[in-house]
C-alpha cells in the first residue's frame, strides 16, 4: 500500500485522511486516498480528497484560444464546464480563464502536456495543482449539505450538470462545479490549498446530519 | 385534568413523558408543552411578573405573550406555552425570591404608588454619586431569568433555502395559497410555526357542531400531501422580512435563510385581552388559549368559566367549554345587541346565561392570590364606562374573546402600511410591498370560505397565474364599531402590557407628561418593549394614547415594527462559526518540532520552538548568526506579474524603477497608497523580460493583489496578475552555513557569491523540486529564500533539515526572525509604520524614484515634504542597558508632550544590549541625541538615538 510520504507531492490534508482510516494508491506523482476502513456511502453522501490528482489552469486574453489550439475545448459560456473525450473536465471561469481537471483515474495526459508547453504572450499558466485543494462532495444529500454552507442555489433542478459557481462556501472563496457521477449528484470543490484542513473539517461537520463520511477514489469512480 | 379523545389532537397518550417543574415531578405526553402538561396537572402558576412579581400563568398558549417565561437549565426565558416537554426536562420558574409560590419580592407591589411610569428616569441620580448605591439594588431586582456565563456554546447552524413562492402561515388561507401557487409548477415553501398545519381551525369552533373546521383542515392536508412541489416546514418561525424577500426561518437550532421570489403573508391574527382590574390573574386567558388547551392538548382549562366576548367567537369558546365538561357560568357579551350567529343560539339553548352589553369591572383572586376566584361584570354605559349595577360571578376560568389584531409584522417589515381601522376595531393592512401578497385573517378576512378563496387568489397572483394581486385593504364591513374592552378602575391594576406591568394609569400619565405620540409613550413607559413586543398590548396601548392625547384613531399607526417577530437566540444569529484558517505546507512539521504557534491574520505560524521561550529565542537567533537556521516564510504573498507591460505596471504601483531591472535580479519594492502612506513592501524578482515574481508582506498579500487587479483593470496594460500565495511554499535558509547546506541538494546552480550574488534570483531544482531561489537577506545573514510548489513544501522542508543536520541546522520562528531583522534595522510594515507613515518619516527616501513621472502616492509625498517632517523613525538604544525595557507602543515624551512612540524593542542576543526603533520629533533624531520613553508605571527611561543597522552595517554578512 502506498503512503503519502512516498512522494514529494502530498495532499494538503494527508494526515487527516490517515486518521480517518484512508488507504492510499499512487497515482500520477502522488498518493490518493483510494478507500477507507470505515467508508461512507458515496451514494448518500461522501467527500473525497482528489488534491493529489493533476490539474492546471490558464489565464489571459489568449488563454481560451491557446487551449483550443491544443485541442482542449472550453465551453462557449462562462461558468460552464466541458467534458473532454479523454475524461478531463475544462471549467471556463471567465472570458480569460479556464481550469483543467484530470479524469479521476489520471489516465489522461492532457494536464501534463499543457503544463509542458510555454503558451506565450496573452496566455499564462496557473499552477492550480498547488494553489487549490480539490475535493468532491457526492451523494443524494450533497445538495442539502452544500445548502448549509453555500448561499448559491446549487440544487440539481436549478444548477444543471457542469454548471460552475464561484462563490463563498463556509466563508472560503470556492469554485464549485457540478459533475454528477452517473445518476448521483457530485460537486467538485476547489479553493485555497492552505485552508484545506479547515474546509475539510467544516464540510465534514455539515455532512454529519446526513451520516456523510470520507470516501475513497474507488467509491467515487464506482458511482459511474 | 385530561380530556378524553378526540380532544388532544397533538398529544400521544401512548408516550408518557416525565419532567420536573420547580423541583417537582410531573407527567405529560409527547406533544405537550410545559404549560399544557402543567395545566393537565392543575398547575397554573408558571412565572412572576417583571415589576410587581404578580403571579402569572397561561395567557395565549401560542408563545405570543411573556407570562410563561421559564428557566430551562442554563437557558432563561423559554416560553412554557410553546416549549415541548421531553423526558428529564427540568424547568424552573424565574424572577422570584424564595419560591415561585411564595415570592418574597411580592411586597414590591405595595409600593406601586411610588413607582409611577418613568420613575426610573427621575430617581437614582441625585445627589451626585447616589447611583452607585442604587445600582446594586436595581441590578439585583432587574432582569429576567438567570444568565450563566459559563454556559457552553450550543450547536447552532444555518442553511440556505430557495423558493419561487414562500407562504408564511399554515392556516387555511396559507394552505390554499400554497396549493394554488403549486398549480403553476413553481417551487413553493409553506412555513408554519406551530407543529401542525391548519391554523386556527385546529382549535376554534366555526360551527355549532364543531366538526367542519377539522374536516376542512384534513381535506386541505390531503391535497398538500399530493402536491409534489410544496415543501412544508412546521415548528418553523419566520422572524422577519428583509430586502428582496430574504426570510430568516428559525427551526429548532437552525436558522434557514430563505430567498423567495414572492411572499404570501398568511400569518393570521392574534387574539387580544380585555383590560380590567386584575386581568392578569392565572385562570384568565384568551378564549383561543382555552380552546388550544382543550382541542390540541386535551386539557380541561377550569371547572367554572365565564366567557367575555364580542358575539360569535366567544360563543364557540363557550360551546367548547361545555363539551369539555366545564360549567359556563355566564357569557359577558360586550356587544350592545345580540348577533344572529347560530353558535349564540346554541349556547343559549344549552342553558348558558348571556349578559348582553356587559363589561368587566374586575377580577378577584383566591385567598392565596394565585388564581382567579371570580369576576364582576356590569352593563356598559359608554366607551370604558360601566354602570354601578354589577354582577359578581364565581369562576376559576375567564376566557377573553375580545378582539383580534392582524399578525402583520412581516408586512410592516417590508414597508407595507398597517394602521388602525375604527370599523374593524383593530389594526388593518392597508398596503403591501411589491412581490408580497396577504391572505386570510392578517388582511381582515375572518370568514373561512372567503379566507380560502383569498388564499387561492394570492397563490395565483404570486405564481404568475393571475396578474391581479389580492386587494388591500379589505372593503370595510358594515358592522358598527364595538366598544373597547378597556375598563379603567379607580383602584388600578388594569394591565395594558403584562410584560412591564403597565396599567391604564401608566399610559394615561405618560400622555399627561407630554408624551403624546405612541412612539414617545413607548420609550417613556416601555409599553410594547417587553418580551411579547406588543403582540397582546399594542392595540390597547394605541387606543389609550390616541384617546388621552385627543387624536383620531382611524389611520393611526402603532410603533415601528422591526425584526425579529419573535425572540431569536444569539445562537441562531451567529450559527456555526466559520473562521477559515490558513496553514502552510510545513505546519505539521512545526507542530511535531514542538513549536509554539501564533496567529498572523488568517495564518498560523510558529513563534518559536520549545517550551522555554527565552532560551528558544536565544538559541534560534544565535544559530542563524553563527551557523544556519530555517524558517517557514510561506505566508509571504507571492504574485506573478506577467506580460509585455509587466515592468511598466510595477513602475506605477511601486516607488522604485523596474524597467531596467536585470533578469535574474531582485529589487526591493515599496508600495504607498495615494495619500503617500506606506502600505506594503517586498521584492520584485525578474525571471524574464515580461515575468516578475513579486513578494508581499504576510498581512498585505490580499490587499496588494486587490490593488493590482483594480489598477490593471483601469490602466488596461498588457499584463496579467496571478496570486500564488497559497500555491507556493517558501522557506528562508539563513546563516553562514546556508550555502554549504544548499550545495548538498541544489547542484543545478553555481551558488558561489560571484555566480549567484546577493539580490540574485534563479530558477532551479532543490532536492529535485522545481523552485524559485531568491538571495535576499531579511535577517542579515547569507541566505536563500526557496519558493516551491505548496504540494511539495513538506518534502522541501524535510530535505533541507536532512541536509543541514550535519551542521546542526535549527528551525527558527517568527519571534527570532523579528529580533534578527531588528538587529539589521529592517522595518516591518504596519509594526514600524502606521496608517499615516510616509516614506520620509521611515527613512525610506532611498526607495523613492526621482526619475519616474508617476507612482502611487508620489504627489502626496511631495506635498508632505513641503510641509516638513513632524516625526522620524530612528534606531535607539538605552542609556542604562541593564535597566527596565520599555515595550512597543510606549510613548516618547518631552516636556509632557508626546513626540513619538516605540515601534520595536528587543534585548539583542547578538549585541547583548537593548535595541529598538521609535518615532521621535525631527529635532530629536540625530545620532547620539537622547529622548525619554514613558515606561511601565510612568517610569521615564532614557534612550539614545543610534545608527542603524545595529548589526553588520557593512552588509558583509548577507553578501558573503
Amino acid at each position: 500500500m502506498a503512503q503519502p510520504t512516498d512522494h514529494k507531492r502530498r495532499s494538503f490534508i494527508y494526515r487527516q485522511l490517515v486518521s480517518a482510516g484512508a488507504e492510499f494508491t499512487s497515482l500520477a506523482d502522488a498518493a490518493v486516498a483510494s478507500r477507507y476502513r470505515n467508508e461512507g456511502d458515496a451514494r448518500k453522501l461522501g467527500i473525497a480528497d482528489l488534491s493529489p490528482l493533476p490539474r492546471t489552469g490558464f489565464k489571459g486574453r489568449q488563454a481560451l484560444d491557446w487551449m483550443a489550439e491544443q485541442d482542449v475545448a472550453a465551453s462557449p459560456h462562462n461558468n460552464l464546464a466541458n467534458l473532454q473525450p479523454d475524461g478531463c473536465l475544462v471549467a471556463r471561469l471567465a472570458d480569460t480563464e479556464a481550469l483543467v481537471l484530470s479524469d479521476l483515474e489520471a489516465k489522461s495526459t492532457t494536464v501534463e502536456k499543457l503544463n509542458a508547453l510555454e503558451p506565450g504572450v496573452g496566455c499564462y499558466p496557473v499552477p492550480r495543482g498547488d494553489t487549490y485543494f480539490w475535493f468532491v462532495l457526492a451523494g443524494i444529500h450533497a445538495p442539502d449539505c452544500l445548502l448549509k454552507i453555500c448561499g448559491v442555489d446549487i440544487r440539481p433542478h436549478k444548477f444543471p450538470n457542469h454548471s460552475i459557481a464561484q462563490t463563498s462556501i463556509a466563508r472560503l472563496s470556492t469554485i464549485a462545479i457540478r459533475d454528477d457521477r452517473g445518476s448521483t449528484p457530485a460537486y467538485h470543490l476547489l479553493a485555497d490549498g492552505t485552508s484545506a484542513a479547515y474546509f475539510w473539517s467544516a464540510v465534514l461537520d455539515a455532512m454529519a446530519e446526513f451520516d456523510g463520511r470520507p470516501i475513497g477514489l474507488e467509491s467515487l469512480i464506482a458511482l459511474n | 385534568m385530561r380530556l378524553a379523545a378526540p380532544f388532544g389532537s397533538l398529544i400521544d397518550r401512548d408516550a408518557p413523558v416525565t419532567f420536573t417543574f420547580e423541583g417537582r415531578t410531573y407527567q405529560g405526553f409527547a406533544g405537550d408543552t410545559v404549560a399544557s402538561a402543567l395545566a393537565a396537572n392543575d398547575v397554573w402558576l408558571i412565572s412572576r411578573s417583571f415589576k410587581y412579581h404578580r403571579p402569572r400563568g397561561v395567557l395565549t398558549m401560542s408563545g405570543d405573550d411573556g407570562n410563561t417565561m421559564v428557566q430551562v437549565g442554563q437557558e432563561p426565558n423559554g416560553l412554557a406555552d410553546i416549549l415541548p416537554i421531553h423526558d428529564g426536562l427540568a424547568v424552573m420558574g424565574q424572577h422570584y425570591s424564595g419560591s415561585l409560590v411564595a415570592d418574597r419580592d411580592r411586597w414590591i407591589e405595595k409600593f406601586s404608588s411610588f413607582l409611577p411610569v418613568g420613575f426610573y428616569y427621575r430617581a437614582f441620580f441625585k445627589p451626585k454619586g447616589i447611583w452607585n448605591f442604587w445600582e446594586k439594588l436595581v441590578r439585583a431586582k432587574a432582569g429576567l431569568g438567570r444568565v450563566d456565563t459559563s454556559t457552553p456554546h450550543g450547536y447552532y447552524d444555518k442553511a440556505y433555502a430557495f423558493a419561487d413562492v414562500a407562504v408564511i402561515g399554515g392556516g387555511v388561507a396559507g394552505m390554499a395559497a400554497a396549493l394554488e401557487a403549486a398549480k403553476a409548477d413553481v417551487e413553493v415553501v409553506l412555513v408554519e410555526r406551530q407543529p401542525m398545519l391548519g391554523g386556527s381551525l385546529n382549535y376554534t369552533r366555526i360551527d355549532v357542531e364543531g366538526t367542519s373546521g377539522p374536516a376542512l383542515v384534513q381535506e386541505l392536508l390531503g391535497q398538500l400531501r399530493a402536491a409534489k412541489n410544496i415543501t412544508v416546514m412546521t415548528e418553523a418561525t419566520c422572524t422577519g422580512w428583509f430586502t428582496d424577500n430574504f426570510l430568516p426561518i428559525v427551526v429548532a437550532n437552525r436558522m434557514v435563510k430563505l430567498r423567495a421570489g414572492q411572499v404570501i403573508v398568511a400569518t393570521g391574527a392574534v387574539e387580544q385581552p380585555a383590560v380590567f382590574r386584575n386581568n392578569d390573574l392565572p385562570g384568565i386567558m384568551l378564549g383561543s388559549a382555552a380552546q388550544r388547551l382543550i382541542r390540541i392538548y386535551g386539557v380541561k382549562p377550569g371547572q367554572r368559566a365565564v366567557v367575555a366576548c364580542y358575539g360569535g367567537t366567544g360563543y364557540g369558546v363557550a360551546l367548547d367549554l361545555l363539551d369539555a365538561g366545564v360549567e359556563v357560568a355566564a357569557i359577558v357579551d360586550l356587544s350592545a345587541t345580540p348577533t344572529d350567529n347560530p353558535r349564540r343560539q346554541a349556547a343559549v339553548d344549552r342553558g348558558i346565561e348571556v349578559l348582553q352589553g356587559y363589561g368587566l369591572r374586575e377580577a378577584n383572586a383566591r385567598r392565596d392570590g394565585a388564581h382567579l376566584a371570580g369576576v364582576v361584570a356590569a352593563p356598559i354605559t359608554g366607551n370604558g364606562e360601566l354602570a354601578d349595577e354589577q354582577r359578581a360571578i364565581e369562576c376559576d376560568l375567564l376566557c377573553m374573546s375580545t378582539g383580534w389584531t392582524p399578525a402583520a409584522s412581516l408586512v410592516a417589515h417590508a414597508a407595507g402600511e398597517v394602521s388602525y381601522a375604527e370599523r374593524s376595531g383593530s389594526f388593518m393592512v392597508r398596503a403591501v410591498a411589491k412581490n408580497m401578497q396577504v391572505a386570510g385573517a392578517v388582511s381582515g378576512e375572518w370568514v373561512v370560505d372567503a379566507a380560502i378563496e383569498e388564499g387561492r387568489q394570492a397563490g395565483a397572483a404570486a405564481s404568475g397565474q393571475d396578474a391581479n394581486p389580492v386587494p388591500v385593504p379589505r372593503a370595510p364591513d358594515d358592522r358598527p364599531p364595538q366598544p373597547w374592552a378597556i375598563f379603567p378602575h379607580e383602584k388600578g391594576k388594569e394591565f395594558v402590557d403584562f410584560d412591564e406591568d403597565l396599567t391604564v394609569a401608566d399610559i394615561r400619565n405618560s400622555v399627561a407628561e407630554g408624551f403624546g405620540d405612541i412612539e414617545l409613550v413607548k420609550r417613556f413607559s416601555t409599553v410594547v418593549m417587553g418580551p411579547s413586543q406588543g403582540r397582546v398590548s399594542a392595540l390597547n396601548a394605541l387606543r389609550l394614547v390616541q384617546s388621552h392625547a385627543g387624536r383620531p384613531l382611524e389611520g393611526a399607526r402603532g410603533t415601528t415594527n422591526r425584526p425579529p417577530v419573535t425572540p431569536e437566540k444569539f445562537g441562531h444569529l451567529s450559527g456555526r462559526g466559520f473562521e477559515p484558517v490558513r496553514l502552510t505546507a510545513m505546519h505539521d512539521r512545526h507542530v511535531e518540532a514542538d513549536a509554539e504557534m501564533t496567529v498572523a491574520g488568517a495564518w498560523i505560524r510558529p513563534a518559536y520552538y520549545g517550551a522555554d521561550r527565552e532560551q528558544a529565542l536565544q538559541d534560534e537567533v544565535m544559530c542563524v548568526r553563527n551557523n544556519v537556521g530555517l524558517i517557514d516564510v510561506s505566508t509571504l504573498g507571492g504574485l506573478d506579474v506577467r506580460g509585455p507591460d509587466a515592468a511598466e505596471f510595477l513602475d506605477r504601483v511601486y516607488t522604485l524603477s523596474y524597467a531596467r531591472q536585470q533578469v535574474g535580479r531582485a529589487r526591493y519594492v515599496l508600495m504607498c497608497d495615494q495619500s503617500g502612506t506606506i502600505t506594503d513592501d517586498g521584492v520584485a524578482c525578474r525571471f524574464s523580460d515580461d515575468n516578475f515574481y513579486v513578494t508581499t508582506t504576510t498581512g498585505g498579500s490580499d490587499a496588494v493583489y486587490r490593488t493590482m487587479l483594480l489598477w490593471n483593470a483601469q490602466w488596461r496594460l498588457d499584463v496579467d496578475i496571478t496570486n500564488l500565495t497559497g500555491g507556493l511554499a517558501a522557506v528562508n535558509i539563513a546563516g553562514p552555513n546556508a550555502r554549504a547546506v544548499m550545495e548538498k541538494i541544489c547542484s543545478e546552480v553555481d551558488l558561489s557569491a560571484e555566480a549567484f550574488p546577493y539580490m540574485g534570483v534563479r530558477l532551479a531544482r532543490v532536492a529535485d523540486i522545481a523552485a524559485r531561489l531568491l538571495r535576499v537577506g531579511f535577517v542579515g545573514e547569507l541566505g536563500y529564500e526557496i519558493h516551491a510548489p505548496a504540494g511539495m513544501g513538506e518534502a522541501l522542508w524535510d530535505a533541507l533539515m536532512d541536509a543541514g543536520a550535519e551542521f546542526g541546522i535549527k528551525p527558527f520562528g517568527v519571534e527570532a526572525q523579528r529580533i534578527l531583522r531588528l538587529e539589521k534595522g529592517h522595518i516591518i510594515i504596519t509594526q514600524d509604520t502606521d496608517g499615516l507613515t510616509h516614506p520620509h518619516e521611515a527613512n525610506m527616501a532611498w526607495a523613492l524614484s526621482r526619475r519616474k513621472p508617476f507612482y502611487f502616492g508620489r504627489r502626496a509625498i511631495a506635498a508632505q515634504m513641503k510641509r516638513g517632517l513632524t516625526r522620524k523613525l530612528v534606531g535607539f538604544t538605552l542609556a542604562e542597558p541593564d535597566g527596565p525595557l520599555p515595550e512597543e507602543s510606549h510613548l516618547v515624551v518631552r516636556d509632557g508632550e508626546i513626540t513619538g512612540r516605540v515601534t520595536s524593542i528587543v534585548r539583542s542576543p547578538t549585541l547583548n544590549r537593548p535595541i529598538g526603533l521609535a518615532f521621535v520629533a525631527p529635532d530629536q533624531s540625530e545620532t547620539g541625541q537622547s529622548f525619554s520613553i514613558k515606561g511601565h508605571g510612568g517610569r521615564m527611561i532614557e534612550a539614545l538615538v543610534a545608527p542603524v543597522p545595529f548589526y553588520d552595517p557593512e552588509n558583509s554578512r548577507q553578501e558573503m
